[in-house]
């Protein structure tokens, strides 16, 4: 049960992001909390546990939110981005939705070839990683134009793993029916952690989504990056022609729940392309995918990933508040110079800073961040990057959240 | 023809750029032809992405035009018509498996002129030094993508440092997530957060510009 005073608790950060998501000025500066590898260390634990036991992997959250409190929770270890298998499902919204997203025990059943995971293919420390590779040949892009549904299941899926290199075999059906049963034991374990994360005062909006640009759908999934960005000169046409078709595939799929309030979009070629080949090629059906879920009332907010300085202004072309731009290289206060009043600015710790300054340095670095980036409100403070190392000093995080408490006050 | 490769190469024109390749290498004197006119627009698609006129799609194209004219330029080429202006043992550190940002750095080190032992990735700490051993190199570069591997370049320092070997070398860290903070962190004596700024700093750390 959640106390009458946590749930005054929880009431009071969502209404500080949503404050901020309004492009207001909230009662403080709401920040998302810093998490990552750290959280299992913290905890004693390994990776590999974080990972694959849910029991020690709530804990491990449990204590993190406990100890260092912020205005939103996450909710474990996460997984990899497993997208082409809900493309091959998308007729089945019901079931793609859950498939969007592999961790290390689904992936124990899908033995998808893109990922890594601690205690399986990488050391027990190590952190979850996709390694992209190319499924797809350039002669194949009119079969994918064609229908991007078919052409994940019928071509993409049987390369992603061997368990599926014969669609009708016993071991490919089999597989999906164990996915399916390790999914509704994921949903129970998941609404476990929820509750009790629930009980330390963390609000839990509405539900949220995951897609893609419709380029880095082909980028990280079908061809691999540097092979897409042979293509964008080899083949251009087919390779707008495919984000055309790949952009109703996964509208299709973002709109699949229709609680669904936000989706979320992480960018992964934007920081190899040139502004003409970004504004050519990226982003005409990424805005047109945003602009689609603007015209349902969901909003989007986008991961910048990398360098995106030279595609800032390509966000004023989507109409104010839209949703929220993420920044990892670029900096915050030039996002924010630019996105003002139209654009919610996330990010602004560099966690290389929390890796390796002293808690002084990194108390005035909180100081002067949030000097620069409060005024005027559309702020939410957050890493640059999701995830803080396993050996990163305690007392450095410590520092971030003390300097927060100090300086976060409107 | 010299002039109108350099040109089709450092302009991303493919096609023409493999062409005219494929003609000069046959003339006389044409591999070491090939070989130096590929190498000034490596170094200047280098000079334009510090510029930032290009950007990595750009490096991506023209390292894949290299290694497609190298492979049948370096067969007519006579051993001593490749110099080197020293060794590099490189690879990504252990816990991290990526490999796109370690490629475009190593081909445009080697169009560079740097002799690069690639170690690949998810290289153990003892498997540095044994390379190190082994080649020899003026440098060793480090990658990592992930922030796990910032760690791990530590460690991986610390052990060369064990094995008696770091005044030997010279290290530069690259990657997404190194900075000025992380290399005094790691205790590298240089960092870049892309290919063409660590190729112009490993070859000052070679003495050579």
């Amino acid at each position: 049960m959640v106390s009458p005073e946590m749930q005054k608790l929880a009431e009071e950060r969502a209404a500080r992001m949503q404050a901020a998501r309004e492009l207001k000025e909230p009662d403080r500066v709401p920040f998302t909390g810093l998490g990552g590898d750290v959280i299992a260390a913290y905890a004693g634990i390994t990776a590999y546990e974080y990972q694959f036991d849910f029991e020690k992997s709530r804990a491990a959250v449990l204590k993190w939110l406990k100890d260092f409190p912020s205005d939103s929770a996450m909710i474990g270890a996460g997984g990899l981005d497993c997208l082409p298998l809900a493309v091959a499902f998308s007729d089945f919204p019901d079931l793609a939705g859950g498939f969007m997203v592999v961790n290390g025990p689904m992936n124990d059943i899908l033995k998808m070839k893109f990922a890594r995971f601690p205690g399986r293919e990488l050391d027990e420390n190590s952190s979850p990683q996709f390694i992209g590779r190319s499924n797809m040949d350039p002669s194949e892009y009119d079969e994918l134009i064609a229908n991007p549904q078919k052409f994940a299941y019928e071509k993409i899926l049987p390369r992603l793993s061997d368990n599926f290199k014969d669609l009708n075999s016993p071991l490919a059906l089999a597989t999906m029916a164990r996915a399916g049963l390790e999914r509704v034991r994921q949903g129970a374990e998941m609404a476990k952690t929820m509750a009790a994360i629930a009980e330390l005062g963390y609000p839990f909006g509405p539900a949220g989504g995951l897609s893609y640009a419709p380029l880095d759908f082909i980028g990280d999934h079908l061809r691999d990056i540097p092979n897409t960005v042979l293509d964008l000169r080899r083949y251009p046409d087919k390779v707008k022609a495919a984000t055309e078709s790949i952009l109703e595939v996964l509208f299709k799929l973002a709109t699949a729940n229709p609680n669904v309030a936000s989706v979320g979009f992480p960018l992964h070629l934007n920081e190899y392309l040139s502004p003409e080949l970004y504004k050519e090629f990226y982003w005409p059906t990424l805005k047109e995918f945003v602009l689609r879920l603007a015209e349902k009332g969901i909003k989007s907010s986008m991961f910048c990933e990398g360098w995106h300085d030279p595609h800032l202004e390509t966000l004023l072309e989507l109409p104010a508040g839209w949703g929220t731009a993420m920044f990892e290289k670029t900096d915050v206060r030039k996002a924010k110079k630019v996105l003002q009043g139209h654009t919610v600015v996330q990010g602004g710790i560099d966690v290389g800073v929390v890796i390796s300054g002293t808690p002084a340095q990194i108390d005035e670095y909180i100081k002067q961040l949030l000097d620069d980036m409060m005024p005027g409100g559309g702020f939410i403070l957050g890493a640059n990057v999701g995830n803080l190392p396993r050996n990163t000093p305690i007392e450095n995080i410590a520092a971030v959240y003390e300097a927060v408490e100090k300086y976060g006050k409107y | 023809m010299r002039e109108q490769l350099l040109k089709s190469f450092v302009d991303m024109d493919e096609q023409e750029a493999v062409r005219i390749a494929r003609e000069l290498v046959d003339t006389d004197g044409g591999a070491v032809a090939v070989l130096d006119t590929c190498k000034e627009a490596m170094e200047e698609v280098g000079r334009l992405f510090e510029a930032g006129e290009y950007f990595l799609s750009e490096l991506i194209a023209a390292g894949d035009m290299f290694n497609q004219i190298m492979e049948f330029t370096l067969p007519k080429l006579q051993g001593d018509e490749v110099t080197s202006i020293g060794t590099m043992v490189l690879g990504t550190v252990q816990g991290d498996v990526h490999n796109i940002g370690k490629d475009i750095f190593k081909v445009m080190a080697e169009a560079s002129g740097i002799n690069v032992i690639d170690i690949g990735i998810d290289v153990p700490h003892e498997k540095f030094v044994e390379a190190i051993k082994e080649h020899k190199p003026e440098l060793v570069g480090m990658c990592c993508l992930i922030t796990l591997g910032v760690d791990s370049m530590k460690r991986t320092i610390e052990v060369i440092r064990e094995a008696g070997l770091r005044d030997d070398i010279k290290i530069i860290i690259g990657g997404g997530r190194v900075s000025q903070a992380v290399m005094e962190h790691v205790g590298a004596d240089a960092w870049a957060d892309d290919a063409a700024r660590g190729v112009r700093l490993s070859k000052e750390l070679l003495g050579k510009e």
